[in-house]
């Protein structure tokens, strides 16, 4: 455990002493202030409609969680998967390009440990992303009340949500990381994870007019469709395996992949 | 405490490292001299345990470097031809790093860092950017990296490249003090060098090797005759071009030297 902390540390160092992490955050702060206030305008000009037709039964379904915070984390989503590789990318690349891999290889440590504590440092880089993220809806909770009076937004789905994200993105660290292992080259390692992910996340776009066996399994693969139950709320064990099956894989492979300089 | 057998090391077609066979006793220090691509750094890769050996084995302190490579590793300090440094960390934090990742007693680390900065010169250094330093302070940030936890075995891989001509002597002050304690191994061009550091001399040349013997066993087998002291350098030019460059005197050398190398010293006269 010593030699993960080691690694996760040095790689935490090293990910916010270069601009890269700090690029990566900034780039979710701005697009996440602009789907937000996409998302705000939105919802107003939604209520002012309901406001104009006098129907108050319409404008006390208007949930700003449905209709700001839900469209937010799911324009995040996809940010996600765009802006993972290029945290994932240097992983092992910039390793190998530097030759500082043979000071890893070298050291009394296993791969496993390598990979575990890269790995971890990536979550980490994620969960600020995320942080960022979050303060949105806790910036609407301040301003926003029920209409039964309580709070105006529901904590849970942001809380689901936020899951939702989080093993989304921890689901493309794990993708681009096993990617940045096979190659000396961060650019090749960020365009081949970026993809890939990016192929799951739209592949729904295929199921537009399919019916039947082969629509389900496309949307079963998408890795968008399985965030969707967490934005409205609900945990669903199908997800979650989906997610950390991803998860597992990828680190499974990436330390095969290192075993593998071993043997060959 | 090194033991090489028969190790041979492909890349494809091309053929690194043919049939290498020798023995570091413990507390000796080994120079491996030979051209650019005579295999030195992939030998020394290998003992490593960054690459694995195509056919032959290994074994350091007694454990084999492919079917145990923890126990090699945590005794083996190792400086590869490329010092491995990250230039976003600072001497101090890459130390750190290093110490945790060989797994130092967590009280011990700061003192540990203190000695092998002080032992590759690294005072005054220790917070700035690696990135931002001269190629001479990131190969002694290298070799303190190498340094850290006092290990058994140290492999060297041009420890003195980049450095200027006063930061060699202490390099080779250095390794010479590690000498008894420690076994060193380190290659490097610099002829001198082996004649002032080494007791022993490795010369490999297209991946074979070519002779083994200390300073003295080399004089006498190559310059017989001759009377020479280890102040003169010239000496040991005149041996490594025979051995290398002639094709003629090195396989004279080779039919000299048989198959076990371990027996060449009795062999030759």
């Amino acid at each position: 455990m010593r030699a993960v902390l080691a690694v996760a540390r040095k790689e935490l160092t090293a990910a916010f002493t270069t601009p890269v992490a700090w690029a990566v955050l900034m780039v979710i702060a701005f697009f996440s202030a602009q789907f937000f206030n996409g998302a705000l305008d939105a919802f107003r000009f939604l209520s002012l409609r309901a406001l104009q037709l006098q129907n108050p039964g319409l404008l006390e379904r208007l949930s700003l969680t449905e209709r700001v915070v839900a469209p937010l984390f799911g324009s995040m989503g996809l940010l996600l998967v765009i802006v993972a590789p290029f945290l994932s990318m240097r992983l092992f690349a910039e390793e190998k390009r530097a030759r500082t891999f043979e000071l890893l290889l070298t050291a009394p440590v296993r791969p496993w440990q390598i990979v575990l504590g890269k790995y971890l440092a990536g979550l980490a880089t994620l969960a600020a992303a995320l942080l960022i993220v979050a303060l949105f809806p806790l910036l609407l909770s301040f301003y926003a009340t029920g209409t039964q009076g309580g709070a105006g937004v529901e904590w849970q789905t942001v809380g689901t949500g936020l899951l939702g994200l989080f093993l989304l993105g921890a689901m493309a660290m794990a993708v681009g990381m096993f990617v940045s292992a096979l190659t000396e080259s961060v650019i090749v390692a960020a365009l081949v994870s970026l993809l890939f992910l990016l192929s799951l996340y739209v592949v729904t776009l295929f199921t537009i007019g399919m019916e039947g066996p082969v629509r389900e399994l496309v949307l079963a693969l998408s890795a968008s469709d399985h965030l969707t139950s967490f934005l409205a709320g609900r945990i669903e064990l199908k997800d979650v395996v989906y997610y950390l099956s991803f998860v597992v894989l990828g680190l499974y492979l990436t330390d095969r992949a290192l075993e593998g300089t071993r043997w060959a | 405490m090194i033991e090489v057998e028969n190790l041979t090391r492909r890349y494809r077609d091309l053929v690194a490292v043919e049939d290498l066979s020798f023995k570091v006793e413990k507390g000796e220090v080994v120079g491996f001299l030979g051209p650019n691509g005579a295999g030195k750094s992939t030998t020394m890769r290998i003992l490593a345990g960054f690459l694995p050996a195509t056919s032959g084995t290994v074994k350091v302190a007694g454990f084999d470097v492919f079917d145990e490579p923890l126990e090699v590793k945590r005794r083996i300090g190792y400086l590869p031809e490329t010092p491995p440094v990250y230039p976003d960390l600072t001497p101090l934090e890459y130390l750190r790093f290093c110490a945790g990742l060989k797994g130092l007693p967590r009280p011990a680390v700061a003192g540990e860092i203190e000695r092998v900065a002080e032992l590759a010169r690294l005072d005054g250094v220790m917070d700035r950017l690696t990135g931002s330093l001269s190629k001479g302070y990131r190969q002694r940030v290298g070799l303190a990296q190498a340094l850290l936890g006092d290990p058994e075995v140290l492999i060297l891989d041009e420890p003195t490249v980049g450095l200027d001509p006063l930061q060699i002597r202490e390099v080779r002050e250095l390794v010479k003090s590690l000498a008894g304690r420690h076994t060193v191994v380190l290659s490097t061009h610099i002829l001198p060098e082996v004649a002032m550091t080494c007791q022993k001399v490795l010369v490999v040349n297209k991946g074979r090797l070519v002779d083994y013997d200390t300073l003295d066993g080399l004089i006498r087998k190559h310059l017989p005759g001759r009377t020479v002291t280890l102040d003169d350098i010239a000496f040991l030019e005149e041996i490594y071009s025979k051995l290398v460059e002639g094709p003629a005197a090195a396989a004279a050398a080779l039919a000299g030297l048989g198959a076990a190398p371990g027996t060449a010293r009795e062999v030759a006269p």
